[in-house]
């Protein structure tokens, strides 16, 4: 790490469920242009992480820096605004909306947006993600891979710096997988920088330049895949588990 | 011709206007207690069918604006228009603070805390006789000092067009926009940028402040307020009207409000069972038109002068066969 | 004010607690079978006084025989009411399940509440004593009919524990509860349960309105301030937990009849003494706004 700029780091985090400690103060960064993968059993903490660096859960201990911003105590509206896009484990589109204002609300949120130029944003959008013909249907009626690549859409309405991805190849499509990945890489080839948490190692291999291993709500390797795929902590803890 | 609908619409506005006077004194009391039920119930899809904040405090809010108003008028003889406004202006305050009290609370939960508050309120007024006169009911300053209701008639008329005016901006704007998203998931709004407490909040002090509205001018066109008009009763109709009309749209609220109040003067008759009635209706409404009953009649209405082909397109709120699949 | 007011109060309060537990226990049971919040359940607490009423008052039925009827009575229209409005709730097509039980259970409680005007009329009506006089405990003078809805009260409540502690009803009913897909895969017909759930939430809140009946009066909105206390002691008292309802329904029995104990002005005392109990909810929500109704399954301890 060095020229590139850091564009979110998480201190010491930590969180607890009751007894159990989800996140055991981890340490991660990702700085520009970076684009991680992020992979652990079920429950290593994983999710728990990327709803603190995005503000979706506020940690017990340490601290999430957004772009050189303490962001102690802000609302999870604000890590938006501040470019920290993120997608769900689960899917959470807006049901009863249309594709189209599905996309429009991030691009409204935006200071001194106006209405045609965020529909024309959508539109291009959509023609990005191939779903320009469903425009006008509700979210729900969508299948599980068109909504996955409406989650992603929504993320990038916001021209955010960088985008959380939680679990997108789950239970997608094997064809419409491939697509999600040919845009992912396609935008991070534009300049976002992504985390993608996933199961799905062939992907994740596929996509990521460097790759960061959680067990039992610690970190533990992080760095480019050829290395980590070797790490005997990880084989451990992949086969221990 | 497009926007036709807008048309009709005006044209049944003006003729109203023009031929009020011809209305019976009876069926003009009708109307005007229509147009009270149909600031109430827009308002209050604003917040249940638009937010998605079911609560059940809505005739409380109408109830202390009107109180508010009145006792101000009583007290400091301060005219009557400013009175109201005092009164909206206190309950936009009050309704944003139980939203900001209730942020944290969906669903049931918040339909249980807005019950207990508007029963608290209730049981205020109805205790403090001494200022509120209790049961027997506050005499409140008419409006007018005629006994003919045709100017009443015209200032609920400009109230509703104007709340419905106010409102219909409000959700067509991107706020209406953002409440539909915080209705839908709270979580992904935020996640969106939405500033998901802001506006919850901002959702319940609008809406409280047209049921103050509502309330105030009621209070000073009837002469009289009792508590019970913040009970569970009104509130009831209320509901009963804004979901059989359909919940999610204004101009379907403000039907079911005129709808039912027609109905419940027809009605009249047959005294008591009027509300079961409305109940059974409610009930059957919900379990096999959820949408409401106005809803699929206001689509095509709004789809008249359309052609057809965009008529067809606008219409399909039914999941389709994509052909990806 | 003299000690034995306070302790006749607290006495008071106790029953009074052990009778809103029996309606809120009906609330949790319902709650983690159906996964919804009945708005109506103070309207059959109500029409399970006025059936025991009813059973005294035309066919001369003795009063504990007349609840037990009234139970009986409210079991089999809970189960009707059931099957007629709440089904939606088990399709995966019907969507928004929360909103849906909130609106046609609070359209219910409109119904029940406005049809009880019609059939019974609207004034207070007030059924025989099950055991007239009172009872002297030292200074202290209690009616007996409060002691025996006590009693009463607690039978019901054992019973239900040992219902769904010993026997295999019970024990499927705690499966549902857990896991409606798991209790499907080992044969469980869950629908039944469902309507199993609704009866007997129904039955109790009979049980405790006919309890109720003889102490304080009928009135077809006498279920209104009972539903919502019944909602304080679930969220306060902890889902699923009868136990905790007990306590924390003694509680709300202890701390209002308190609070009419001691309130300055006693022409006012009574009510806001209602007001008490809501503004505790309202605190308890703030506290903890997603009650304690967020566990979602059921442990009968």
């Amino acid at each position: 790490m060095s020229a590139a700029a850091e564009l979110i780091r998480g201190v010491s985090l930590v969180k607890r469920f009751g007894g159990i400690v989800a996140n055991d103060t981890v340490e991660f960064s990702v700085v520009e242009g970076d684009l991680v993968g992020l992979i652990g059993p079920n429950g290593s903490g994983k999710s728990t992480l990327i709803n603190m660096l995005t503000g979706h859960l506020p940690p017990d201990g340490g601290e999430v820096v957004v772009r050189g911003h303490e962001m102690r105590g802000q609302a999870a509206h604000l890590y938006a605004a501040m470019g920290v896009a993120r997608t769900f484990q689960l899917t959470q589109l807006f049901g009863r909306m249309t594709v189209l204002e599905n996309l429009l609300v991030p691009g409204l949120t935006r200071p001194g947006s106006t209405w045609r130029s965020v529909v024309q944003q959508a539109r291009s959008t959509l023609d990005f993600l191939k779903l320009t013909h469903l425009e006008q249907l509700h979210a729900k009626n969508l299948s599980g891979g068109q909504q996955k690549l409406l989650e992603l859409g929504r993320c990038m309405m916001l021209e955010p710096a960088i985008l959380f991805l939680d679990e997108p190849f789950a239970g997608v499509h094997p064809h419409l997988r491939d697509q999600l990945i040919t845009r992912i890489q396609e935008l991070h080839e534009a300049g976002r920088t992504f985390v993608v948490v996933d199961h799905d190692m062939e992907s994740i291999l596929r996509l990521s330049k460097r790759l960061v291993v959680m067990a039992r709500g610690r970190k533990i390797a992080d760095g480019p895949p050829a290395d980590v795929r070797e790490d005997q902590a990880v084989l451990a803890a992949y086969a221990g588990s | 011709m497009r926007g036709l609908h807008i048309y009709i619409l005006l044209a049944v506005a003006a003729l109203a206007l023009v031929f009020a006077d011809r209305l019976s004194s009876y069926w003009m009391h009708v109307a005007i207690i229509a147009m009270f039920y149909g600031i109430l119930a827009s308002s209050w899809s604003l917040l249940a069918g638009y937010a998605g904040l079911f609560s059940l405090g809505h005739m409380a809010f109408a109830s202390i604006g009107g109180y508010t108003s009145a006792l101000l008028v009583q007290w400091y003889g301060i005219p009557i228009p400013v009175g109201m406004v005092a009164g909206v202006a206190l309950c936009c305050v009050l309704g944003g603070l139980i939203g900001w009290v209730c942020l944290r609370m969906t669903g049931p939960y918040l339909a249980i805390f807005t019950l207990g508050f508007s029963e608290i309120v209730r049981i205020i007024f109805a205790t403090e006789d001494d200022i509120t006169a209790g049961m027997a009911g506050l005499h409140v300053e008419r409006l007018f000092s005629t006994t003919s209701r045709l100017p009443y008639f015209y200032v609920a008329f400009a109230l509703l067009v104007v709340s419905l005016l106010l409102m219909g901006v409000i959700v067509r704007s991107r706020w209406g926009l953002f409440l539909r998203a915080i209705r839908e998931d709270e979580q992904a709004a935020s996640a969106s940028g939405v500033a998901v407490a802001r506006f919850r909040i901002l959702a319940f002090a609008i809406a409280s402040g047209f049921a103050a509205l509502a309330g105030s001018f009621y209070g000073h066109y009837i002469g009289i307020l009792t508590p019970s008009i913040g009970g569970l009763d009104f509130m009831a109709v209320l509901v009963v009207m804004t979901v059989i009309g359909g919940m999610e749209r204004l101009p379907t609220a403000v039907g079911g409000a005129f709808v039912v109040e027609f109905l419940l003067e027809v009605l009249r008759g047959y005294g008591q069972w009027r509300l079961p009635l409305f109940g059974i209706i409610l009930l059957l409404t919900m379990r096999f038109a959820r949408n409401g009953l106005l809803t699929p009649l206001w689509l095509r209405f709004v789809q008249l002068g359309e052609p057809r082909a965009v008529a067809a397109t606008a219409l399909r709120d039914v999941p389709q066969k994509d052909p990806a699949q | 004010m003299t000690w034995d007011y306070i302790f006749v109060q607290v006495a008071n309060g106790a029953v009074i607690g052990i009778i809103y537990a029996l309606i809120a226990v009906g609330v949790t049971l319902i709650f983690s079978i159906l996964k919804i919040v009945n708005f109506a359940h103070g309207d059959l607490y109500m029409l399970g006084g006025y059936c025991a009423y009813y059973f005294i008052a035309l066919l001369g039925a003795p009063p504990l025989l007349a609840m037990l009827l009234s139970m009986a009575t409210l079991f089999a229209l809970a189960i009707v009411l059931e099957r007629l409005l709440l089904t939606p709730l088990y399709s995966d097509a019907t969507e928004r399940k929360d909103e849906y039980g909130l609106i046609i259970t609070f359209g219910l409680a409109f119904f029940l509440r406005n049809i009880a005007v019609i059939i019974f009329g609207p004034y207070p009506l007030k059924p025989p004593s099950f055991i007239p006089g009172v009872q002297h405990i030292g200074e202290m003078t209690v009616t007996n009919d409060r002691l025996f809805a006590g009693g009463v009260g607690i039978v019901l409540i054992l019973a239900l524990l040992y219902f769904m502690h010993r026997t295999i009803w019970g024990q499927a009913l705690d499966a549902v509860s857990q896991s409606r897909e798991s209790a499907a895969i080992v044969g469980i017909n869950s629908r039944r349960f469902n309507s199993v759930a609704f009866g007997i939430g129904a039955a109790l809140a009979a049980a405790a309105g006919a309890l109720i009946a003889p102490i304080f009066s009928l009135a077809p909105d006498m279920g209104v301030l009972p539903n919502i206390h019944a909602f304080v002691i679930v969220i306060l008292g902890g889902m699923g937990s009868v136990l905790g309802s007990i306590f924390a329904g003694i509680l709300l029995g202890e701390a209002e009849n308190l609070f009419t104990a001691f309130f300055p002005d006693p022409t006012r005392a009574l009510a806001y003494t209602n007001a008490f109990g809501l503004l505790i909810l309202m605190v308890v929500l703030i506290v903890r706004p997603q009650g304690f109704f967020g566990r979602r399954h059921l442990r009968m301890e």
